[in-house]
């Protein structure tokens, strides 16, 4: 059962004091996760059992029920009607394919990207137009802050003995967008994933997202040119991990000259994938072990190697507003995205 | 005012540790390279060293398995002929 403790005053500071003597949080104010609020939140998951364990999450193997995902979205500030979404990345966070000890202990500064779809996305107001990534949306902050929390909390991914993390990343703070449906050319993501569902939760654990830009280029060539070379970096996990997926965000704009043309989704993949490559044998030059697929390691030192092993592990989705910026969100690499429905 | 803790129960452990024995004289060390660069080196050394001071012997020293890497569990194959092999296994370093 999740324990109730004694706040001795209702004071943010008295909170915050309390966190600090235990070991717990994030660094920021948080909301008290008083039994009403909780309640609240739990109400908005029906006729369901709230303190059944829905997932263990690694490396602390601590249990997630529905009541202790719910303390953490309230102590991050979340909107009682955001917990369906939370309660589903966690689910979809605990996939053995996502290799959650890995990701939580790793020297690497991986972050689990939480990516929003369908109708939750719409009625909870999570931001995936202008500014996405960044701050002013209530549920995409509070949101990713809870993921956060849960994996310090329940999984205890705290700094040393749960996360070794060299340098951390602002990542590990919030890193929640939703997918901008509006402005899909394409069929949505997660239909794409086989998922026929009214709203989806997608997790990625990657990096921070890393920029591209091109203002001028009416052929999604040119445009997809400047990601591939975004990609194609010696110093990303994916370099020497071929199973690794990059998550593409393509700007509307971007993604609306890709369709204008007739390219789909797949197109999109397939051109990066032959364009996003390294030298062997500057990739074996620079590398003493490399985690390539079987075939890659029978091409000769003058073949171009892709970064990844597969078009499908470039996952392309379209998020941002007006403008012509786009972001490549490489892998961890020993993990693999999951995409669930959202489920109480 | 109360408030709920956010950490919740811990789950039951899929494995349990083998006991510590207290003394290792005839007893055989496994090695077992997590897949980081030079973890093998000083773990070997290591072993060899503490097979010198206490009249152990170093059995096995192994990798993970095929395919599996520093970012993975080792294969079932590795766990079970560590099993066969070894009373005692050094194991995990860092970069």
């Amino acid at each position: 059962m999740t324990e109730l403790l004694d706040l001795p005053s209702d004071t943010p500071e008295a909170l915050m004091e309390l966190f600090d003597s235990r070991g717990w949080g994030d660094g920021l104010p948080l909301v008290p996760p008083t039994p009403e609020r909780v309640g609240a939140a739990l109400a908005m998951l029906g006729d369901v059992d709230p303190d059944e364990p829905i997932a263990t999450l690694a490396p602390r193997f601590g249990e997630a029920t529905r009541r202790t995902i719910a303390v953490n979205a309230v102590l991050a500030g979340c909107q009682p009607e955001y917990l369906p979404v939370i309660v589903s990345a966690v689910r979809a966070l605990a996939r053995p394919e996502v290799n959650l000890r890995g990701v939580n202990a790793t020297t690497h500064p991986v972050a689990p990207l939480l990516i929003v779809h369908g109708e939750m996305a719409q009625r909870c107001g999570y931001n995936g137009g202008l500014g996405a990534f960044g701050p002013g949306s209530r549920a995409n902050a509070t949101t990713g802050r809870a993921l956060r929390l849960i994996l310090l909390h329940i999984a205890g991914a705290v700094l040393g003995p749960g996360d070794a993390s060299t340098q951390g990343g602002p990542a590990k703070y919030s890193y929640c967008v939703a997918e901008n449906e509006a402005s899909t050319p394409w069929e949505n993501y997660p239909a794409s994933r086989g998922i026929d569902a009214a709203s989806a939760v997608t997790v990625h654990c990657g990096e921070a997202p890393h920029n591209f830009h091109d203002m001028e280029s009416d052929h999604p060539a040119r445009i997809l040119d400047k990601c591939a070379a975004a990609m194609a970096s010696l110093g990303q996990n994916n370099a020497v991990i071929a199973q690794g997926e990059y998550f593409v965000a393509l700007g509307p704009e971007h993604a609306a000259t890709a369709a204008s043309h007739g390219w789909t989704r797949q197109d999109v993949a397939s051109y990066l994938f032959d364009r996003a490559r390294l030298p062997a044998s500057l990739v074996r030059a620079q590398f003493d072990r490399v985690a390539w697929a079987p075939w890659m390691h029978a091409m000769g030192d003058d073949h171009l190697m892709p970064v990844t092993a597969h078009p499908d592990n470039i996952r392309v989705f379209v998020c941002g507003g007006a403008g012509k910026h786009s972001s490549v969100i490489p892998s961890w690499g020993m993990t693999r995205s999951v995409t669930l429905p959202v489920e109480p | 005012m109360k408030i709920y803790a956010p950490d919740g129960s811990i789950g039951k452990p899929s494995f349990v540790l083998a006991a510590t024995s207290p003394v290792i004289t005839g007893r055989r060390i496994g090695v077992l390279d997590n897949g980081k660069p030079n973890a093998r080196l000083m773990m070997v050394r290591m072993a060899e060293q503490l097979a010198a001071r206490t009249g152990a012997s170093v059995s096995v020293v192994t990798g993970k398995g095929s395919g599996h890497n520093a970012a993975t569990a080792c294969s079932d194959e590795v766990l079970d002929q560590l099993e066969k092999e070894a009373d005692l296994v050094i194991t995990g370093s860092a970069d």
